[in-house]
């Protein structure tokens, strides 16, 4: 499927400058920017507060306009209003109807996206179910938790069939257990071929998720590439062991010691994450997450 | 889910977009006027309900005639005062609480152009107005029906000895020439354009104002600077004076700025018993149908190149 499609996302040299209001200076958010996206890829853009991730999200929306520089998303300039017929977009701490139900929120951004009333229907109940939303169907979103809030914005996002999903910290706010879910939805989307960006101060996430990864400061992208090349210790190999001795620990030690120019950095125990630890504790791995408001 | 269903969403998906659809800008249209009914703003029959009933009971001891107008003249103006609330206040809440709150990220994002945005929002405010002026139109009509037979009950029982069907007849045509008529639904549509043309230039205003409390205070502003701007464009550029290019220019950007409000204002004509004209009611169509439609191009002109 992917092999037919154009690169999902081309941004060349993108320049955002913003004018501040009666001052001579002038703000650079994006400082000549360039990066490609796959189809089918999961691409993580992260960076520090005000480096540049959401202006770069922005511009790719259409929400923004470039100051130089061009964006395309599936080959379409994203100018163009109908690029976003292909995207699905989860703002930052999302803000819906509060006086719409979950159910009608679906329903609305469904017939946005050129929906009628039967697919409309289909589709809401088969996004709900996804996002395990569907008992909270008929609730308003003013009674919904921020976790619950975060998965109808991504049900929203998926409501028409998008190509690109693009996330803006999407489980910022959101307790493990949520977070967790969020993370799976990306799995899933990943094994649906779907291409997806993401932005995220979370950086353990990102390396659970993301093929590949692009690291935005003061507005340049400054490091790219896959993940794994990205974070391996090229001078550096771990071997994990089960159930060995001290008397094997003590022989590899020496062994170690004999050859010239090897250094043995560090032994011990393999930590589990706190996450990992937190799930197994609160039950969050199986626990439904529809109760959590 | 079938395969089917999945490939009926799915060709439904992949249809052409459309640079305007009807469709989409429906949906927000009925979603504002969702918005704003679930605000609870039809509470505000109750208050238009004591304010008609309360007009009869403080009445009772003028003449028919007055009592009759008393009570028109305070639908009316009611009416009125709603309708130009819901427009202005309504407007200036969603907009910019659409672009505070972010909410606008998800829909424009979504392949939906700027102008449908737009065009639904002040749709949707014009449907809550439309359907608050027929449901205050009812409640008017029929306190005004009841009031009208009851005043000519009471009229006929002060009459000294039995009337002739003829004194009834002539009473009852008095009393109903003031009472329920036709040209009563003029002077609502009326009331509906104002509120329109009020509905358009908070767009208008709601499009580059950076809160809901600027949008209201200067919508607020031209409206009530609408009222009076015949009357000082008369007196700057009498009638007859006004021959030089740069003259009618001014007076021309003048209207365009601030819509002449106060022809709207045909109710007081029709409480007194004066007929409205068909060709007024033309002309104020259309004179409401050229500014939705200038303040609408303008919004959109404003709104295209906003950054959010």
């Amino acid at each position: 499927m992917s092999k037919d499609l154009p690169t999902a996302v081309q941004i060349k040299n993108l320049t955002k400058i913003f004018p501040l209001p009666f001052r001579k200076e002038k703000v650079v958010a994006v400082d000549n920017l360039s990066l490609s996206v796959k189809p089918g890829e999961v691409y993580g853009l992260i960076g520090p507060n005000g480096s540049g991730k959401s202006t770069t999200m922005k511009v790719l929306l259409g929400l923004i306009s470039a100051t130089s520089g061009s964006s395309t998303v599936f080959g379409m300039s994203s100018t163009e209003t109908a690029s976003r017929g292909s995207v699905g977009f989860l703002p930052e701490n999302p803000y819906f109807y509060k006086y719409l139900t979950g159910a009608e929120t679906i329903a609305f951004y469904g017939k946005l996206c050129g929906l009628k009333r039967k697919a409309i229907k289909e589709r809401t109940s088969e996004l709900l179910n996804l996002v395990e939303l569907e008992g909270a169907r008929d609730r308003r979103l003013a009674g919904y938790s921020k976790g619950m809030l975060q998965r109808i914005g991504l049900a929203q996002a998926l409501v028409g069939r998008p190509k690109l999903v693009v996330l803006d910290e999407p489980t910022a706010g959101v307790d493990p257990a949520g977070s967790r879910k969020i993370r799976d939805l990306i799995m899933q989307l990943k094994e649906q071929g779907i291409t997806v960006i993401l932005s995220s101060h979370l950086l353990e996430q990102v390396q659970e998720v993301c093929d590949r990864v692009g690291i935005i400061f003061e507005g340049k992208l400054v490091r790219e590439g896959s993940l794994k090349k990205l974070i391996e210790i090229e001078d550096q190999t771990e071997i994990v062991l089960e159930n060995a001795g001290s008397d094997l620990l003590k022989k590899i030690s020496d062994l170690v010691n004999q050859e010239s120019g090897v250094n043995l950095v560090r032994s011990g125990r393999p930590r589990t994450t706190l996450e990992t630890l937190f799930l197994k504790e609160t039950g969050g791995d199986s626990k439904d997450a529809r109760n959590d408001s | 889910m079938t395969v089917e269903n999945n490939k009926s969403i799915d060709n439904e998906l992949n249809s052409k977009f459309k640079l305007f659809s009807l469709s989409r800008v429906m949906a927000i249209a009925m979603n504002t006027f969702t918005q704003l009914v679930r605000m609870k703003v039809f509470y505000f029959l109750l208050i238009f309900s004591v304010l008609i009933i309360g007009a009869n009971v403080l009445f009772l001891n003028f003449t028919f005639e007055q009592e009759l107008k008393i009570l028109q003249d305070v639908s009316f103006g009611a009416m009125t005062l709603f309708a130009s609330i819901f427009s202005i206040v309504g407007t200036a809440l969603l907009i910019p609480k659409d672009i505070e709150d972010r909410t606008l990220y998800s829909i424009l994002t979504k392949p939906v152009p700027r102008f449908e945005y737009l065009v639904g929002k002040l749709l949707g405010i014009l449907f809550l107005v439309a359907v608050s002026l027929l449901l205050m139109s009812i409640l008017f009509f029929a306190v005004l029906f009841v009031r009208q037979h009851g005043i000519l009950a009471e009229e006929i029982n002060q009459m000294r000895g039995q009337p002739s069907q003829e004194q009834i007849s002539s009473l009852r045509e008095d009393i109903f020439a003031q009472g329920l008529r036709l040209e009563l639904i003029n002077g609502v549509v009326a009331v509906f354009l104002k509120a329109a043309v009020a509905a358009a230039i908070a767009l208008v205003v709601s499009t580059f104002a950076s809160s809901t409390l600027f949008t209201i205070i200067v919508s607020l502003v031209i409206y009530f600077i609408g009222h009076a701007q015949s009357m000082a464009l008369n007196y700057y550029f009498p009638e007859g004076d006004m021959h030089g290019a740069l003259q009618r220019f001014i007076a021309g950007i003048v209207a365009i700025i601030f819509p002449n409000l106060q022809i709207f204002n045909v109710v007081d004509g029709i409480v007194s018993g004066q007929s409205v004209p068909m060709s007024l009611m033309f002309r104020l169509t259309g004179l409401t149908g050229f500014y939705l439609f200038i303040y609408s191009f303008v919004s959109w002109v404003i709104f295209a190149k906003k950054e959010l």
